[in-house]
C-alpha cells in the first residue's frame, strides 16, 4: 500500500510538472496570439485576457505593409526545396551506411557525425567567400545548397538509427519477391521511413523556415528575403507599432505551427523508432 | 517442383566456421524439417538455400540447376520468415501481390491468383485490412498466401509458428501440413521445436554444432537414433540415459553405473566385451511398473489426463516416465521400475554413436 502510495504522489508530482512546464512554453504563444488579435487601443487596459472580438486589423497592415506575401514564398521555396533534397540524400545515404557490412560504411558514418559535432559558424566566411566566386550570393540557389551541406549529418543520424531498428527481413522478403535493389527500397523501405522523415521534415523545415543569420548574409541587397529577415526589417521600421509587429510575427508562424501538428504524430513515432508490423 | 540438394556445404562467419560440410538431399515435394538447438545452423543452411547468405563452400542445387551464384530473386524460392516481414505500410491484397506486379503480371492475372490463394488460406473477407490489423495466426496466413502466390518452386519456412500461442502452434502446424499436401511444393522448414518436426516432416534433418547428426523419417529417428545427441533430441520427454560398465557373466548381462545402479539385460545386449563404458537409453513411456525393478523415489508426478508424466530418482540418478494408465504413487513414495529390454537403445560413449543389439 505505501508503495502504491508513493507511486501516485510520485505521478501527480511529475504530472503537475510536466503541465507548468508546458504552461511555460505555451505562455508567450498565447501573449502573441491575444495581442495580435486585439486592437492596439485595449492592451493597456486588459494585457493578458482574451479578445472580446477578435481583430484581424494588425495582420491584415502587416500582410500588406511588410509585404509578407512573396518573403513567404520565397520562405516556402527554399524549406520544401531544401528538406525534398534533404529527404532524397539524407535516406539514400543512411540506407547504405546502416545496411552495408564493413569499415567504408562505418567511416562515411563517422564522417557525417563529425559534420554535426563542428560548429557551423567555422565555415561562416569561407562559405560566404565560395558563395560569391560562384555567383550565387542574392539568390535562393545559395540558400538550397547551403541547408542540405549544413543539415545533413542530422538527416542521416536520424535516418541511419532507425534503418538499423528495422528488421532486415522485410528487405529480404522483399529480394525474394524478385525485387531489385532499387525496387527493394523504393517499395518497402522508403515508405516504412515514413515516421523518421516526419520527424526530419519537422525538425529541419522548422531550423529552415526560422533561420535568420544565412539569409540576412546570402540574400541582402537582393530582391530576395526571406520571412525572418523581412520581419527584422518591419520590426524595426514598425517598432512604434507593436500590434503590427505581433501581427506579422503571427503571419510568419502559423505555416509552423500548421506543419507541427499535421506532422506531430510522425515525428514522435519517429523518434521512438521501430516499426508495429 | 524440384529437389533441393546440398552437398558438402560449409560457412563461415569471419574466422569461425558455423557449418562443416552439409550434405543433405530433399526430393521432389518432399516436406524436410531442420531441427536442432539454437544456434546449430539451420536457419544460416536454409537462408544459404534462400539466397540470403553467400555460399563458402559446396553446392546448393535446386531443380538440378546449381544456384551458388544465383541471386536470391532469381532463385524461384518462396520463404515465410520467423516474423512474417509483411510489408507493413501494403494491404494484405498487395502483400500477396507484390511479387506477381514486380514480374508485370496483367492485373486480371494477379487478381485470380491472389483470390485462388486466399480462398485456400481463408483470407478473403482479410484481403483489404493492412498487418497491423491483423492476429498472430491471420499474419502467419498472409506470409504463407504471400509464398503461394507465386507457385515457387521450393518453399522455405523459418520457425514461422515461434511467435504464436500454444493452442494457434498446433492449429496452423496442421494448416501448413494440409497445405503442403494439397500442393505437393518441395518445402524446408527449420525449427528447434522437436514436436514440429516429429508431426510435420517427411524427413527430418537433425542438426548440432553445424553438423547433419542423422536423417530420416520421423519415427525412423525416434525408434532408432544414429547416436545419443539424436536420441536425447527426438522425443519429449526425452529419452533416459544410464552410463556405466557392461558387465557379463555367465548367461546374464547388465550395466552397472558409478552410482550403483545395477540394469539387468535378459538375451540381447549389444556386442561388445564386459568392461567396456557404455550408455543404455529407454524411452520413457518404456519403463514400467514392476516388483523385480529399480527401486525409485517419486519426485513429480505431472497428470495430463490422457497420461501421467512422472519423475523419479532411482540412487541420485533422474529418470522420467510416462504411464497411460493412471499412476497412484505420490512424492516422496518409492516405486519399483524398469525398462522394457526389447526397447532398450545402447549407444558406445566415445562419440556416442549407436551399437545394435546382438541377435
Amino acid at each position: 500500500m505505501a508503495r502504491a502510495r508513493g507511486f501516485a504522489l510520485r505521478a501527480a508530482l511529475l504530472e503537475t510538472g510536466m503541465l507548468l512546464t508546458g504552461v511555460v512554453f505555451a505562455f508567450p504563444l498565447y501573449l502573441l496570439l491575444t495581442l495580435a488579435l486585439k486592437p492596439q487601443s485595449s492592451w493597456a487596459s486588459d494585457p493578458l485576457g482574451l479578445p472580446t472580438q477578435l481583430f484581424f486589423g494588425n495582420v491584415t497592415a502587416a500582410w500588406t505593409q511588410a509585404h509578407l506575401a512573396s518573403a513567404m514564398l520565397t520562405s516556402a521555396l527554399v524549406v520544401v526545396a531544401s528538406t525534398v533534397i534533404l529527404v532524397v540524400l539524407g535516406a539514400l545515404a543512411a540506407y547504405w551506411i546502416a545496411r552495408r557490412v564493413g569499415r567504408l560504411s562505418y567511416g562515411v558514418y563517422l564522417f557525417f557525425i563529425a559534420g554535426m559535432i563542428l560548429p557551423f559558424q567555422l565555415a561562416l566566411i569561407p562559405l560566404y567567400s565560395t558563395m560569391r566566386e560562384l555567383g550565387l550570393l542574392g539568390s535562393p540557389a545559395s540558400l538550397i545548397l547551403f541547408y542540405p551541406g549544413l543539415k545533413l549529418p542530422l538527416t542521416i543520424f536520424l535516418y541511419a538509427g532507425f534503418i538499423r531498428s528495422l528488421s532486415r527481413s522485410y528487405e529480404e522478403a522483399a529480394s525474394m519477391d524478385g525485387a531489385n535493389q532499387w525496387q527493394v527500397f523504393w517499395h518497402v523501405v522508403l515508405p516504412m521511413m515514413r515516421p523518421i522523415t516526419g520527424t526530419v521534415v519537422i525538425l529541419n523545415g522548422v531550423f529552415i523556415w526560422n533561420d535568420f543569420l544565412t539569409p540576412l548574409l546570402y540574400l541582402s541587397g537582393s530582391r530576395w528575403a526571406t520571412l525572418p529577415v523581412v520581419i527584422y526589417t518591419f520590426v524595426g521600421q514598425e517598432s512604434g507599432d507593436m500590434g503590427l509587429v505581433f501581427g506579422g510575427l503571427l503571419v510568419a508562424m502559423t505555416p509552423v505551427l500548421i506543419a507541427f501538428f499535421v506532422l506531430q504524430r510522425h515525428m514522435i513515432k519517429g523518434f521512438a523508432g521501430g516499426l508495429k508490423g | 517442383m524440384s529437389g533441393v540438394t546440398i552437398q558438402g556445404v560449409r560457412k563461415r562467419f569471419g574466422a569461425v566456421e558455423v557449418l562443416h560440410g552439409i550434405d543433405v538431399q530433399v526430393d521432389e515435394g518432399a516436406f524436410a524439417v531442420l531441427v536442432g538447438p539454437s544456434g546449430c545452423g539451420k536457419s544460416t543452411l536454409l537462408r544459404m538455400v534462400a539466397g540470403l547468405e553467400e555460399i563458402d563452400d559446396g553446392e546448393i542445387r535446386v531443380g538440378g540447376r546449381v544456384v551458388n551464384d544465383v541471386e536470391a530473386k532469381d532463385r524461384d524460392i518462396a520463404m515465410v520468415f520467423q516474423n512474417y516481414a509483411l510489408y507493413p505500410h501494403m494491404t494484405v491484397a498487395e502483400n500477396m501481390s507484390f511479387a506477381l506486379r514486380l514480374a508485370g503480371a496483367p492485373k486480371a492475372e494477379v487478381r485470380n491468383c491472389v483470390l485462388e490463394a486466399a480462398r485456400i488460406l481463408g483470407l478473403e473477407p482479410l484481403l483489404e485490412r493492412h498487418p497491423r490489423q491483423l492476429s498472430g495466426g491471420q499474419r502467419q496466413r498472409v506470409a504463407m498466401g504471400r509464398a503461394i502466390v507465386r507457385k515457387p518452386k521450393v518453399f522455405l519456412f523459418d520457425e514461422p509458428l515461434s511467435n504464436l500461442d500454444a493452442k494457434m502452434r498446433v492449429q496452423m502446424r496442421a494448416e501448413i501440413k494440409a497445405l503442403h499436401q494439397r500442393l505437393r511444393t518441395t518445402t524446408l522448414y527449420v525449427t528447434h521445436d522437436q514436436v514440429e518436426a516429429m508431426t510435420m516432416a517427411d524427413i527430418v534433418v537433425v542438426m548440432h554444432a553445424g553438423r547433419v547428426e542423422q536423417i530420416g523419417a520421423p519415427l525412423a529417428l525416434y525408434d532408432e537414433p544414429a547416436n545419443l545427441f539424436v536420441a536425447q533430441f527426438i522425443g519429449s520427454p526425452a529419452m533416459n540415459v544410464l552410463r556405466g560398465t557392461w558387465t557379463a557373466d555367465g548367461g546374464s548381462s547388465r550395466l552397472v553405473t558409478p552410482e550403483g545402479i545395477v540394469l539387468p539385460v535378459d538375451g540381447g545386449g549389444p556386442p561388445v566385451e564386459a568392461g567396456t563404458p557404455l550408455a543404455v537409453g529407454f524411452r520413457p513411456e518404456h519403463l514400467e511398473l514392476h516388483d523385480t525393478g529399480l527401486d525409485a523415489e517419486v519426485v513429480v508426478v505431472e497428470p495430463t489426463g490422457s497420461e501421467t508424466q512422472v519423475l523419479m530418482r532411482c540412487r541420485g540418478t533422474e529418470l522420467v516416465a510416462v504411464f497411460r494408465e493412471r499412476f497412484k504413487s505420490r512424492p516422496g513414495e518409492t516405486v519399483r521400475v524398469r525398462p522394457a529390454t526389447d526397447h532398450l537403445h545402447y549407444f558406445e560413449t566415445s562419440q556416442g554413436r549407436r551399437l545394435a543389439a546382438a541377435g
